[in-house]
């Protein structure tokens, strides 16, 4: 049955028309969590809150389970889906600096639009970073041009890299899951209670 | 008023929720194996394989082959034997228990050129069709009645009795004029340049599949 759009169960129009629904409902949640808080998002790496690591890292196993559940039921054709294309040391330079720039401003990209939407100062700054590090990218393209096409391993995923059925992988990766919320939770009570 | 009972259950609420995905989790290790269909679904191919839209026939072939149509690609689907003995101009020999051989790939599997797949008759050439549509190849095309249809129509078109419609006439005045163009009823040298033909190398350039690329992140 699934995906819907390729399948012709929806027209192309109805594309933008979910992006739009899903982003205004993806927006609000991360507003109503409180992740439009920078000191919520850096409490991960202070390790006096773990809401985002523990969110995220909720949502993204109890997708894949629920993906690969109605694909064994036939509703959805798992090799349709989109895998992003991996560029390995693209990715690895790219998420570092995005690493520090979480850190050091206590948002994610998406988070960030969500701060600036209720009006936070320190959230114009950020995404404003953003725009002068785009600006110095697009201007700097010809020298990372060779970084950021290279060492391209096509639209693989873990799966392909270890050669291990994805229902072993989502398993373990479920465990891990759980086991970071366990340890996270016990790194939270050691830490002085910080209050914001 | 406090539910004591509810109040307990809920003093338990993450302990319970992380096994319940750790459970979900467990079931998908433990669901037992089974045989996905990649590509078409049964129900696309059973609507592809009774829609008659794939067959060509030969008086449109006729047409397109005279009119130099460069977007069709004719593969012969007999064996090399046969296909040196006689063909369609400018056809490719691709035998029929090679259709699946890698090297073949790019002629099939491409998006530029209307395949127009034949063999003595249009069992062999649907067969290819089938496979290859199964496959989720495009733009294919069965040669209605194959080589034998070809020569029963074109080559040697039957004659139009007198209570026929003008059409009819009209259709084998064309066919009479095709199989002249084919090297029907010209003898000798003609022929023999004819039958001396070098099929024509078709260069099909791979392109490669374009994805759109979503936007992500948090």
């Amino acid at each position: 049955m699934g995906p819907l759009i390729p399948n012709g169960i929806l027209t192309n129009e109805w594309n933008i028309i979910i992006a739009v629904l899903i982003g205004l409902a993806f927006g609000f949640i991360l507003e109503a969590s409180g992740f439009s808080s920078s000191r919520k998002l850096a409490g991960v790496f202070y390790g006096y809150d773990f809401a985002v690591l523990k969110v995220f890292f909720t949502a993204a196993v109890v997708s894949v389970i629920g993906l690969y559940y109605m694909d064994y039921l036939g509703w959805i054709d798992m090799g349709m889906l989109y895998v992003h294309p991996t560029y390995l040391w693209a990715a690895i330079i790219g998420g570092a600096i995005m690493g520090v720039g979480f850190v050091a401003g206590g948002f994610c990209p998406g988070t960030s639009l969500c701060a600036v939407a209720i009006g936070k100062l320190d959230a114009w700054v950020y995404v404003f970073g953003i725009m002068l590090g785009v600006f110095i990218f697009s201007e700097a393209y010809s020298v990372l041009e060779g970084l950021y096409n290279g060492s391209f391993l096509g639209n693989i995923t873990l799966v392909d890299s270890f050669d291990i059925p994805a229902n072993y992988i989502i398993f373990g990766v479920t465990i891990i899951a759980l086991v970071a919320f366990f340890v996270s939770d016990i790194v939270r009570k050691r830490i002085k209670k910080v209050f914001y | 008023m406090i539910n004591r009972n509810l109040a307990k259950i809920l003093a338990k609420r993450y302990i319970i929720l992380a096994s319940l995905l750790l459970i979900a989790a467990l079931g998908l290790v433990l669901l037992p194996a089974y045989q996905k269909n990649e590509h078409v679904t049964a129900e696309d191919l059973l609507a592809k394989v009774v829609n008659p839209e794939r067959y060509v026939t030969s008086d449109d072939l006729a047409h397109k082959i005279i009119a130099k149509d460069p977007s069709i690609l004719l593969i012969d689907l007999r064996d090399e034997e046969e296909y040196a003995d006689y063909t369609l101009a400018g056809a490719l020999n691709i035998p029929f228990d090679a259709i699946l051989n890698a090297d073949y790939e790019a002629y099939l599997n491409q998006g530029q050129y209307d395949v127009v797949l034949f063999s003595n008759d249009d069992f062999k050439a649907d067969q290819a069709w089938l496979i290859l549509t199964r496959l989720d190849y495009k733009n294919l095309h069965v040669l209605k009645g194959g080589i034998n249809g070809w020569y029963n129509t074109i080559l040697n078109p039957p004659e139009p009795t007198e209570n026929m419609a003008k059409e009819a006439f009209e259709r084998y005045d064309f066919r009479k004029a095709a199989a002249m163009y084919f090297g029907v009823g010209i003898k000798a040298q003609d022929n023999e340049q004819q039958l001396n033909r070098t099929p024509k190398k078709v260069v099909v350039p791979v392109m490669k599949k374009k994805k759109r690329k979503p936007e992500g992140g948090c």
